[in-house]
Formats: C-alpha cells, sequence, structure tokens
C-alpha cells in the first residue's frame, strides 16, 4: 500500500509534465491541424539555453525565465517561417516538416552543447519532504511540478477564456476564414499561438530535466507519453489532453513499479492502442471531425 | 458607396466572374440575383477578399479594396455575412457579438455596438450565454447580421440570408434591415436565389448568369414586369 | 518480341530486373572492393525497408513513425532463432522473419486501420519508442542491452576460398533486394496498387468503387512490414550483432527521411534515398576529418543535413529531391509551379481562397 502510494505520486508529478506538453500540442492541433512532432525538441533546446545561463552563474529562475522567453520565440519563428507555408497542404507536408525540425534540432544540440547526458539543477529540494520524522513521500521539487504546470494551466485558461485575445486566439482557431471576414489577423494569432505552446513546451523541459537528465534527445519519450495522454484525451480537449497525460503517467509509474520500469512505455503504448480501440477519437471528442 | 468594375475571377481556367460591375449607393440595397453557380457566392468573397480577382476593381469610398487582406478589407469597413449564417458555434452568443469588432479601439463604442445589436434583435439577448450551436437556424441568422453591424461597417454583404429560414421570420429580419440601412447609410449587396423575398426589399437588382451581368434595373420595375421576371428569374 | 514486351508488364519487369541483378553481380564480383561491398549491402538492406514505407506511406498514404520498431522484430526473430539453433540456414531465418514481422505489421494494420492521421501517427510512434526497451527486460531470451551476436553466412564452398563473407552477404542481399522491388514494382502498377492509391486518395470513392478500405489499409501494412522483416533479418546478419540501441526512434525517423528524399511514393526513390542515408554519413564523415571537425559537429552533421533536407523538400520540393530534379531538368518555370503543388502528395482539393 505505501509503494502504491509512492507509484501514485510519482505518476502524478510525471503527469502533470506529460500534460503541460499533450497541453501544447493540443493547442497548435486546435489551431493548425497539425501535430508538432518537434514540440519536445524545441523543449530540449530551451532548457540546454537555461542550463547555459544557469552555468554562468544566473540563479536558477533567470534561466528559467530565459527558457520559457526562449520557447515563446523559437515557437513563433517556426510557424511564421516553416509552418505557415504548408499550413494548407496536406497534412503529410506537416508531419514531415515538423519531423524534419525534430531531427535537426537534435543534431544542432550536440554541436553546441556537447552531446554527453548532463544533470540538471533543481530550485528546490528533491528530496521528500518529512514531518516529524516520517517521510511524506513527496518532494518540494515534485510538489513545484504540479503547482507549475496547474498555474500555466489556469493563465492559459484565463488567456484564452477571458481576454479579447484569447477570444481572438480561439475564434481564429476554430474557424480561421469566419475570424478573418470580421478583421481579425488570423496569422498573427496563429504565431502567438505556437509561441505559447512552445513556452508550455519550454516548462515542462525545465520541470523534466532533473529527472531524465538534458541529452539531446531527452525529451523524445516525454514528447511521446504526452502525445499519447493527448491522443487518449481526444486532441481536441485541453481538460482530455490533461487528464490523459496524468493517467498516462500513472499507467507508466504502476507498470514501471510493478513490472519493471523496461516495459513502461510497452505499457502506455497498449493502453494507447487499447483505448483508440474502444473509442478512435479518444476519450474526449465527441465524434466531431472537422479535419478533410 | 461601394462601387465594383470589371470584376473578373477565375478558378483555375474557368471563368466564374466576367467584367461584372455594378454600384451600390450609400442607403440603398442591391440585390444580386441568379441561379446555383452563377457567380454571386464568388463574387462576396472576392470582395471580402477571400478570392483574388484575376483584374478588375473594388472600391468602397476612395479606398481600393482589391489587393487587400480580408482582415484589412473588414477594418475597412465591408461586413460579410457569409452564406450559411459563418457563425463559431464553439462560441457564446455574446463571445460571437463581440468578434464582431474586436479590432476597433473605440472600447466604449464597442459596447454600445453590441447593446445596439441585442436591441435590433432581441431574442439573441436572452440566449447571450449559450454556445452559438443551440441556436436555431432564425437565431442563427440574427447573431451573424448582428455581428456583422457591431463592426459599424458601411458596405454590408449579405450572402443568401433566407437560406432555410421561414417566410415570417425572414420577412423580420428583412423589415429591421431596410430600417438600418437607410438610418446608418449602408451599402447593402444582397445575395439570394429566393428572388421574391430580395426583391421586395430592394432597390435596384443585378441579375447574375454564368458570371455575367444579364440584366439590372431598379428592384420595382423588375418584380412588376411580367416578361422580365418569367424570362430572368422564373417566376 | 516487342509487342510480346510492351504486351506484358510483367515480362518487361522481369527482364529489368534479371538485367539488373547481372548488373550488381559482375559490380559486386569483379568492380567493388570489399568496403564499397559492405556498404552497398547497407544501401541494399535500408532500401528494401524504404520501399515497404514507400508502400505504406506514399501509395497507401498512411504514416507510419515506426518502421525501425518493425525492422527489429524482424532482426529479433533471426537473432533469437539463430541463437537457439545455430545451424538454421539463412534462408529460412529470412523467410520467418518475413512471416513474424508481417504478422505484426498486420496486427499494428488492423489497429491502425480504424485510426487516422495524427491517431495512427501516434500510436506507430508510440511502438517505436516502446519496442526498444523490450529485450532489456527480457534479457534471457533477448540479450538485454548487450545484444545477441549473429554470424554471418560463410560462402559456399564452390566459390573458392577466397570469396569473402562480405561479397557473399552482398550477393544475398543484393538478391533480397531485387526480388523485393521486382513484387513491389508489379504490385504498385497493378490492381492492388490501384487500390492503394484510391484509399489514399479519396477513401469514400474507394469506398463507393466497392474497395474494402480497411482490408486494402491492413494489406498495404503487412506488405510493408514484411520488406521491414526481410531488412531487419538481413541487419542482423550484416551487424553480426542485434542490439535494442540498433532500432531506435532515429532509425524510424532515418526511413521516412529516406522515403521523402526520394520523393514520396516512388520505389526509386527509396533506393536513392538508402544511398543518401549509407553515403552522406561516410562523405561528411570524410570532409570532417579533412577540416579537422571536433568529433561533436562532425558525427552530428549527417543528421543535420538530414533535418534540413527534409524541411527543404517540403518547403521547395514537394515531391521529393528526385522529383525536383526532374523538374529542375523540365525547365525553371515549372519548379515555382510544382513547388506550390504537392503533386505526389495525397492530394486535396484547393481552395480558390488559398
Amino acid at each position: 500500500m505505501h509503494l502504491f502510494l509512492i507509484y501514485t505520486v510519482d505518476g502524478i508529478t510525471n503527469g502533470m509534465v506529460y500534460a503541460a506538453v499533450a497541453l501544447a500540442l493540443v493547442m497548435i492541433w486546435r489551431a493548425t491541424r497539425i501535430i508538432n512532432y518537434a514540440q519536445g525538441a524545441m523543449a530540449m533546446f530551451t532548457t540546454y539555453i537555461a542550463l547555459i545561463v544557469i552555468r554562468h552563474g544566473a540563479p536558477y529562475w533567470l534561466g528559467f525565465v530565459v527558457a520559457l522567453a526562449t520557447g515563446l520565440v523559437i515557437g513563433a519563428v517556426t510557424e511564421r517561417v516553416l509552418v505557415r507555408p504548408v499550413e494548407s497542404r496536406p497534412p503529410l507536408n506537416a508531419v514531415i516538416l515538423s519531423l524534419g525540425v525534430l531531427i535537426l534540432l537534435e543534431a544542432i544540440a550536440p554541436m553546441l552543447f556537447g552531446g554527453q547526458t548532463q544533470s540538471f539543477p533543481v530550485p528546490v529540494s528533491n528530496t521528500d519532504l518529512l514531518v516529524g520524522g516520517t517521510s511524506l513521500d513527496i518532494s518540494p521539487f515534485a510538489l513545484f511540478t504540479i503547482g507549475a504546470v496547474l498555474i500555466a494551466m489556469l493563465l492559459l485558461f484565463l488567456v484564452f477564456q477571458r481576454t479579447t485575445l484569447g477570444l481572438r486566439m480561439r475564434a481564429a482557431a476554430f474557424n480561421p476564414e469566419i475570424a478573418r471576414i470580421l478583421g481579425i489577423r488570423v496569422g498573427r494569432m496563429l504565431t502567438l499561438g505556437w509561441g505559447l505552446a512552445a513556452l508550455l513546451g519550454a516548462l515542462a523541459g525545465m520541470l523534466a530535466a532533473p529527472s531524465v537528465y538534458l541529452y539531446p534527445s531527452n525529451m523524445d519519450e516525454v514528447l511521446v507519453f504526452g502525445f499519447t495522454g493527448a491522443i487518449i484525451g481526444g486532441l481536441e480537449s485541453p481538460v482530455g489532453a490533461v487528464a490523459g497525460a496524468v493517467g498516462v503517467g500513472l499507467a507508466l509509474s504502476y507498470v514501471s513499479g510493478y513490472v519493471g520500469s523496461d516495459l513502461a512505455p510497452l505499457g502506455g503504448f497498449a493502453i494507447l492502442i487499447v483505448v483508440l480501440m474502444l473509442r478512435p477519437q479518444g476519450l474526449f471528442s465527441f465524434g466531431r471531425q472537422r479535419q478533410v | 458607396m461601394l462601387e465594383i468594375s470589371d470584376l473578373t475571377v477565375a478558378y483555375g481556367g474557368v471563368i466564374a466572374l466576367e467584367n461584372v460591375s455594378l454600384s451600390v449607393p450609400e442607403g440603398s440595397i442591391t440585390a444580386v440575383l441568379g441561379a446555383n453557380g452563377a457567380g454571386k457566392t464568388t463574387l462576396v468573397r472576392t470582395i471580402s477578399g477571400l478570392i483574388k480577382p484575376r483584374h478588375g476593381s473594388v472600391m468602397l469610398g476612395t479606398q481600393q479594396l482589391v489587393g487587400r487582406s480580408p482582415e484589412a478589407i473588414a477594418r475597412l469597413g465591408v461586413g460579410h455575412v457569409p452564406e450559411g449564417h459563418g457563425i463559431v458555434s464553439e462560441l457564446t452568443v455574446d463571445e460571437n457579438l463581440r468578434l464582431g469588432g474586436l479590432w476597433r479601439r473605440d472600447r466604449a463604442d464597442q459596447r454600445v455596438a453590441i447593446e445596439e445589436a441585442y436591441e435590433l434583435f432581441p431574442p439573441l439577448r436572452v440566449r447571450r450565454a449559450v454556445h452559438a450551436s443551440n441556436l436555431s437556424g432564425g437565431e442563427r441568422q440574427m447573431l451573424s447580421i448582428g455581428r456583422a453591424m457591431v463592426a459599424r461597417p458601411t458596405a454590408l454583404l449579405l450572402d443568401e440570408p433566407s437560406l432555410g429560414l421561414a417566410g415570417g421570420l425572414l420577412a423580420q429580419i428583412m423589415q429591421r434591415l431596410v430600417a438600418l440601412v437607410t438610418e446608418r447609410k449602408l451599402s447593402v449587396l444582397l445575395i439570394e436565389q429566393n428572388a421574391r423575398s430580395a426583391l421586395s426589399v430592394a432597390d435596384q437588382a443585378v441579375v447574375l448568369s454564368l458570371g455575367k451581368v444579364e440584366l439590372r434595373d431598379r428592384a420595382d420595375r423588375l418584380a412588376g414586369d411580367d416578361a422580365l421576371r418569367h424570362a430572368y428569374l422564373g417566376f | 518480341m516487342s509487342t510480346a514486351l510492351r504486351g506484358s508488364t510483367l515480362l518487361r519487369h522481369g527482364l529489368f530486373f534479371l538485367a539488373l541483378a547481372l548488373v550488381l553481380l559482375l559490380l559486386t564480383s569483379f568492380v567493388f572492393d570489399a568496403y564499397t561491398n559492405y556498404n552497398v549491402t547497407e544501401v541494399a538492406i535500408y532500401a528494401i525497408s524504404a520501399a515497404g514505407l514507400t508502400v505504406l506511406t506514399g501509395i497507401n498514404g498512411q504514416v507510419s513513425l515506426g518502421h525501425g520498431a518493425l525492422m527489429m522484430i524482424g532482426a529479433y526473430t533471426t537473432s533469437v532463432l539463430l541463437t537457439w539453433h545455430p545451424d538454421l540456414p539463412m534462408i529460412l531465418m529470412l523467410l520467418v522473419s518475413i512471416a513474424t514481422t508481417g504478422i505484426a505489421g498486420a496486427i499494428v494494420g488492423i489497429a491502425g486501420a480504424r485510426l487516422r492521421g495524427p491517431y495512427l501517427a501516434g500510436a506507430t510512434l508510440a511502438l517505436a519508442v516502446a519496442l526498444p526497451q523490450v529485450p532489456s527486460h527480457f534479457a534471457s531470451v533477448f540479450g538485454g542491452n548487450q545484444g545477441l551476436t549473429v554470424v554471418s553466412p560463410a560462402p559456399p564452398a564452390f566459390l573458392g576460398a577466397n570469396f569473402s563473407p562480405e561479397q557473399w552477404l552482398a550477393w544475398i542481399t543484393l538478391a533480397a533486394a531485387v526480388i523485393t522491388f521486382f513484387v513491389l514494382a508489379n504490385l504498385v502498377r497493378g490492381a492492388t496498387g490501384r487500390r492503394f492509391r484510391m484509399v489514399r486518395d479519396n477513401e469514400v470513392a474507394a469506398r463507393l468503387a466497392g474497395i474494402d478500405v480497411a482490408r486494402t489499409q491492413v494489406l498495404a501494412y503487412m506488405i510493408s512490414a514484411a520488406c521491414a522483416g526481410l531488412a531487419g533479418s538481413l541487419f542482423a546478419y550484416w551487424v553480426t550483432l542485434t542490439s535494442p540501441s540498433g532500432f531506435t526512434l532515429t532509425l524510424s525517423l532515418s526511413l521516412l527521411t529516406a522515403v521523402v528524399i526520394g520523393g514520396l511514393g516512388s520505389l526509386t526513390g527509396a533506393v536513392l534515398g538508402s544511398f543518401v542515408l549509407v553515403y552522406l554519413p561516410v562523405k561528411t564523415g570524410d570532409l570532417a576529418t579533412t577540416l579537422n571537425l571536433p568529433s561533436n559537429i562532425a558525427n552530428n552533421v549527417p543528421t543535420a543535413i538530414y533535418g534540413i533536407v527534409l524541411i527543404v523538400a517540403i518547403l521547395v520540393f514537394p515531391r521529393g529531391i528526385a522529383g525536383g530534379i526532374a523538374s529542375i531538368v523540365r525547365g525553371a518555370g515549372r519548379i515555382v509551379r510544382s513547388s506550390r503543388s504537392p503533386a505526389a502528395l495525397p492530394a486535396s482539393p484547393e481552395s480558390p481562397s488559398q
């Protein structure tokens, strides 16, 4: 029972990181009908930049802010320069393009930062909290991880639901043509959407790096698990993506704990297949397919 | 004044509009009639900038619209009520209305404009927090027209507003529209297959056939001349 | 003679591939040195796998980000069986690997036939990440992370004492490749290929034409996986060591890169792309040595080039490098147009508003 608790806490903590990736993927999917396979690689890149900033003696928080800001810029530039030309083309174009960005970033990173695995600092302790001699089975960093993702989600929710900018972004995502004839600059909204998604990805990168370490392909699995969560959630629904991703985090943690860590990804794959067999559009999608 | 001259549009090699010219004076309604595939929707989509014409010009007052993006054209004062309403069904009624003038700097007047839209179409007010997907056909049409009006346009393009509406409701909506036109000095281009309803509110009418202007006349004269009506409109 | 040739695609293909086999036989026997034979074998292995992926993605329109995992199934089938019975003949190993991977492909295909676009891509991606971690859990069977050793087949005695194992493996692999391409070329030209393309271009229309869409998709997946299985088995013999590190996500992405470089949907393109996969690292390695580049840069130049090539291919030449070159030959004016119309990719009706 005690082990179960430990696995559950681990699962939720990792699941929140996957949730940040899943939410980033869903944001881009809803706005541009594109899966950004480079989401993880972008996060790896921004995490390296944070590491450089921190290694130069700056405090963790400055590195944190720099990573998020770089993410915003990388995402926006990618959309404007690379993705814009293929947005109206058949979907396979965008798939290959984002895989190209993924491959390129993972090749450039070792050139710039070295290919070896590096440890990554935590802002708060990574050892479990003790209260009166008994362990609470959760570390301050785990709490920070959960809290940071929750706050990011809350902020995004407020931006999208409570501001006119968010209203513009939603209109541009739901119906770009109508948005344009209402005077909304849809192109800018998409650029901003990609930027915000990459910012969220950068957050995931910062939170994942202390446990998965930092190397050029360190986010591959995180991306796949986040993507799995997003698909289970139905790709359309932010709530579904978060729920799906936390579910994946929990499942991986249990498989890893009770069966063996090597089989965790296979467990993730199995869950994905089972869910998709039962509901090919994911759990939180309601059969409405806007894609051609 | 909305002035279209020599507008030619082609999809690939197929000509959809050929040297179409027409003008819509301020405070008047010009009905564009014609069968399916005559190029009516192409005409409004070209004016809005959604389709790039091969050549020709569209002037709104002194501004050339051809060559501008749809968002820029909207900001110059062209309101477009697209075919099939074009409301964003994932958003609420209120959010749809707000979308109409989001680009405008004058926030205070924006609130007034939304209030006016609710006054124009009172049924929308009770449903303001409802997702637009739950609206009836008539409510959707009101929302779409109301939303276009929130931006305080000088020209209004209406694409088949009668589609799927019961006669009584359509007449009601049209009545409000006519009142608006004189009050706001709007230039309205009304695309219709339902010629009878369009002619009853329009000042002048243009009949499109296979992308060309077949006939243009005063609406009352067209409605009153049996021979013309039979020949061009089939009723 | 000439009418018979024109009449029968099968005969024409047969003669062409026979001639190709002869040329390759002569080249590997008299022209190439051992190192070249070694590299050519690798090209042939990738080409077999890439050809399978071409059929799946290019011709049938299903995306697979997990073809490396399918190759892994083929390689492990061969390696595990050889660990148990080292004397089993290579031809049997190749056939069994084709069968097991084909079955695995059918299973993925059955799952995949219900999935579209990103859902299918996500499932194959998850497979590509999950499968390479399995061997370390069942180390007693799969040899863990160290992997399983495979002995390269010895050339038969009648070829003489000087006949090298590299040359023998090159012969076998090239023969396998020629047969694979012969079969696939006929398949793509024939009724099956037509069905594949119809399903890719318009599922609804295909269904109306009486095509069982799901069955067609499963068949495409199975054929594609069988190719990957064959390639995987040959790969095991070629590397002589089968370990999880050979089948990472990078392999899956490299295969997709090869297919795109060559031009999606073109079997010739699959060969061209495989040449690039093998020779680009060799050439950039040479260049890096000449320029005295540090290893962290030199080692990653080929991958960086893949990435750039994928991006450029999509932005400038949506029909692949092969298609791009063809366009250049046909005149500069056409490039502009071909780069705007994604001819080789599954087409969608062009919206006039774009």
